[in-house]
């Protein structure tokens, strides 16, 4: 039992007035109110600390099974923790890929016994997500997953995508698709733009991106089936999601921490480091001042980290020998809330909270969309935050395997102190 | 002057003055090639390695003889039959020359990036990028600098013309930067499938036509045609090349009178440029070669010697 | 670290009497100019053997050779430089094999910039005799190193810098020296 005490309480859309109490008992939210106490609970007085839902992130690789010196559910789901999320979606391009119910299940269970972060399974889309045969997507509902994607790669070919929406409907499991047309982007390294054209490195145009994302809101206009699109990059896939929800289709989408942070220039400037290899690539400054202007205007519903962990002597390699990808989950809040803090606040800290909480979780099924809010007898799925506290990024003790992430040496502000899922403390920053 | 660089990656971060020093001093070198002793103890005892992981015989034995030319030992280490090929990274590779003690390495490798990478794992080493996928060539652009500026020692405001395709070209992004920074204006030109997506970028600007492209240039620089472009499909064949871009007389007649021919060899006769004009009067071809060692070897020199442990 | 004058040797006409005196010894000591080369080591030794090639021509009517030897690359403490040594030029006006070479430069502290100049040489050519002219020489030799021909003498201490400066490159002509300070 904790009575957390002078909190800035956050439900997960808005603020509350002034400074609140909240009492977490037997893992539920209690009671909220001003001067609540309660014998024999632990008492933590945050001092107007912001307490929010626990973040929800809705696209994490975790390497596990398969890959497991690059990460585990168990590394991952603790640097999840630290990270400030209570809840996480497992991405399936595992090895075996989680295309069916047995690793559904081996994915939630052994995220239980790890005792972290709540680890959510998604389930591919086909099998071994070879963009053939659809994969056992009632079974992989059942058995819990979250989420069906084939991400690391689009869905094959725009008939089975067609098909995949339609049978999913019923099963109230939303796909998320990695917008990519792959013939565009193959050999790809950077931005094809002015980092290729300076590099000498190949491009990754915009339209590989934006073609994916009109293939599935067309496909999801046709057949009504509500679709996901996750970390959109370009200036014209936002646009083409604000277009869709204007009309009123069921179309959601996400956007990374590296996205909004950095731009193509990073590549150049520090030198070809493989930190900043990342796909899709790092754009223009003009598309990150549009992937901005979406997260204001309710465009964008999610910040979602795509955490990609490699091992060092994976990662650590010459510029396009590298794999793509870039691991943040642990520094991914505080490195969006530092960028939202230097653009002078371009729009209310309740939005961008609920970036991390109440908007990725309106994308999970039914049960689980309520993690991202905070209600009175619901989970205590709760994360601390202390927006005056400043901290380097250093990769060495982090939690996670990964070692290389382009935030290493950076100095960022608004770190969470403290991580609790369903009651229980996971992380700890705050009463050490 | 103080000479700031201490690894010659790329010519990003070179100011005027450093490009004129630098060819200042490469006339001295040039010099010392034609002595009878063609040698000098400037950088005795210090162990240079030639890591060439793309295979590059002029390149090599040009920087292997301005290396030789200042006393310094010389270990040439190809990826071919070496332990790169069994899968040792580039980092061991690396860290592998400096515990045997080298002092510079010169580094050719196919992804751009990779002598900043090298930079970046070796302690003591100095690197000297000998061409890095199609980002930079600095070395090769000074030799071209140098080459031009021994015709045309004020080369502010003229104009160059770069032909062929520049897109995958690591010679025309470093060209671009020097002769930039000299004062030059560029306008390149070649087919549209061999430009780079945002030429403005670069900070020259692209011209379809070679003809007008060449109108009034001061300097007239050919990059070779690969056979594997072709054969990607990025242009029909190499006769069509040779038709629309290669530099024949009636081209090169566009320029200004007296302009410098230059390519950074090998030549392809009949592709990027017609026989005629590369034994002929305006062709600086051989001098670039012959600079090729002044320039290295001042390179050498002023990033190594002088710097004792 | 900067250098603050403390006294000047020579003015103009002092160098000018030194030089004249110089050039007769060398016509003394060579029995005529015959096989005489200049060769002025870079940079105020060039100008100070054009100077003793002037005197010459107007007191023995005879145009004496004279080169110019940069020993930047034959140097072997690089280290006490702390400005990056400049090369400059070399050349000879012929070949020096057979030849009464003097070497010419303004001051011989250490000699080591003289036994550079004594490779250097050696690398050009196979001259008969090698002689050393200093404009000065302020002791404290680390070699065996010993000049021929010498204008004038100056005790120094270590912390002292001996500047010989020349119109062509400083607009003045005269000798001083300097004291290292700190700051």
């Amino acid at each position: 039992m904790i009575l957390f005490k002078n909190a800035t309480l956050f439900d997960g859309k808005n603020f509350y007035d002034g400074t609140l109490d909240l009492l977490v008992r037997d893992g539920k939210i209690e009671m909220l109110g001003q001067n609540l106490s309660e014998p024999g609970a632990e008492t933590l007085d945050l001092e107007g600390k912001v307490l929010s839902p626990g973040f929800v992130d809705l696209h994490c690789h975790m390497r596990d099974p398969g890959f497991e010196w690059r990460e585990d559910i168990e590394s991952a789901a603790a640097a999840a923790a630290a990270g400030g999320f209570s809840t996480v979606v497992a991405m399936p391009n595992t090895e075996p890929a989680v295309d069916h119910d047995a690793l559904v299940r081996y994915v939630f269970e052994k995220g239980v016994r790890a005792g972290y972060s709540r680890i959510l399974p998604a389930g591919a889309i086909t099998k071994n997500r070879e963009g053939k045969e659809l994969a056992e997507m009632g079974k992989m509902a059942s058995a819990g997953c979250v989420l069906f994607t084939d991400d690391g790669a689009p869905v094959g070919s725009s008939r089975l995508f067609r098909t995949a929406l339609q049978y999913s409907q019923s099963l109230k499991v939303r796909i998320m698709e990695h917008p990519e047309e792959t013939s565009l982007s193959r050999g790809g390294q950077v931005n094809e733009g002015r980092c290729s054209s300076i590099a000498g490195l190949k491009g990754i145009p915009a339209s590989a991106e934006e073609i994916g994302v009109f293939r599935a809101i067309s496909l999801s206009r046709e057949t009504g089936v509500p679709v996901h699109l996750t970390h959109l990059s370009t200036r014209k896939s936002v646009s083409l999601v604000r277009e869709a929800k204007r009309e009123g289709l069921a179309v959601t989408c996400d956007v990374t921490p590296h996205h909004l942070h950095f731009s193509e220039e990073s590549v150049i400037e520090s030198g070809f480091d493989s930190r900043f290899k990342v796909n899709p690539p790092l754009r223009s400054c003009e598309d990150i001042e549009s992937l901005w202007e979406a997260l204001a205007d309710g465009t964008v519903d999610a910040i979602a980290t795509d955490h990609a962990p490699w091992h060092m002597d994976e990662k650590d390699l010459p510029f396009p020998e590298a794999p793509f990808g870039i691991a943040s989950i642990e520094c991914a809040f505080p490195a969006v809330f530092t960028c939202w803090q230097k653009r002078g606040k371009p729009f209310g800290l309740e939005r961008l909270l609920s970036l991390f909480t109440s908007g990725p979780a309106s994308v999970l099924p039914g049960e689980w969309s309520s993690t991202g809010s905070l209600t009175r007898l619901g989970k205590a799925d709760l994360v601390v935050l202390d927006m005056n506290l400043e901290r380097k990024v250093a990769v060495e003790e982090w939690k996670s395997k990964a070692r290389l992430s382009p935030w290493d040496g950076l100095s960022l502000w608004g770190w969470p102190v403290l991580t609790m899922v369903e009651g229980r403390v996971v992380f700890d920053r705050f009463r050490r | 002057m103080e000479w700031k660089h201490r690894h010659v990656l790329d010519l990003k971060d070179w100011k005027k003055e450093d490009i004129l020093f630098l060819l200042d001093q490469a006339k001295n070198m040039d010099d010392l090639i034609d002595r009878p002793i063609k040698k000098v103890p400037a950088l005795r005892g210090k162990l240079v390695v030639n890591l060439f992981f793309e295979a590059s015989t002029r390149t090599r034995v040009s920087f292997e003889l301005a290396e030789k030319l200042l006393s310094a030992d010389v270990v040439n280490w190809s990826a071919s039959g070496s332990s790169v090929s069994k899968g040792e990274t580039l980092r061991d590779t690396a860290w592998t020359l400096e515990a045997m003690g080298a002092d510079a390495v010169v580094v050719r490798h196919g992804a751009s990036g990779a002598a900043h990478y090298l930079a970046r794992k070796l302690k003591r080493a100095v690197v000297f990028n000998g061409g890095d996928g199609a980002y930079s060539h600095p070395t090769q652009a000074l030799l071209d600098a140098y080459t031009a500026w021994k015709s045309f020692p004020n080369l502010e405001g003229r104009k160059m013309a770069i032909l062929g395709d520049v897109l995958h070209s690591r010679v025309a992004r470093s060209d671009i930067q020097v002769f930039k920074t000299l004062g030059c204006e560029i306008v390149l030109s070649g087919p549209e499938t061999l430009m780079p997506f945002d030429v403005k970028s670069l900070g020259v600007a692209y011209e379809p036509d070679p003809e007008k492209a060449v109108k009034n240039a001061d300097i007239v620089y050919l990059l070779r045609i690969q056979r594997e472009r072709q054969e990607e499909g990025l242009f029909p064949s190499l006769d069509e090349y040779h038709l629309r871009f290669g530099a024949d007389e009636k081209l090169v007649s566009k320029a200004k009178e007296g302009a410098l021919v230059m390519h950074p060899g090998p030549i392809n006769r009949r592709v990027e440029i017609a026989s005629s004009i590369a034994d002929g009067a305006q062709s600086r071809i051989l001098q670039q070669v012959r600079s090729g060692v002044a320039v290295r070897m001042a390179l050498l020199y002023l990033c190594l010697g002088g710097v004792m442990a | 670290m900067t250098l603050r004058e403390k006294a000047k040797l020579m003015n103009e006409t002092d160098m000018e009497r030194a030089i004249r005196r110089m050039a007769h010894e060398i016509v003394e000591m060579n029995k005529g100019l015959e096989k005489v080369v200049l060769v002025g080591i870079q940079r105020r030794g060039v100008f100070l053997a054009h100077r003793i090639r002037d005197v010459l021509r107007q007191f023995e009517q005879v145009k004496v050779p004279t080169g110019e030897l940069d020993i930047t690359l034959y140097r072997d403490d690089l280290t006490l430089l702390h400005d990056h040594p400049v090369v400059h030029s070399t050349s000879m006006p012929l070949d020096i094999t057979g030849r009464h070479v003097v070497l010419v430069d303004d001051v011989i502290y250490t000699g080591r910039t003289i036994r550079a100049a004594l490779d250097a040489l050696m690398d050009l050519g196979r001259p008969d005799i090698v002689q050393l002219a200093v404009l000065v020489d302020r002791g404290h030799r680390e070699l065996p190193i010993a000049p021929n021909f010498v204008g004038k003498n100056v005790p120094t201490s270590r912390d002292e810098v001996v500047e010989v400066r020349v119109s062509e490159i400083d607009g003045v002509n005269e000798v001083v020296i300097c004291e290292r300070q700190e700051g």
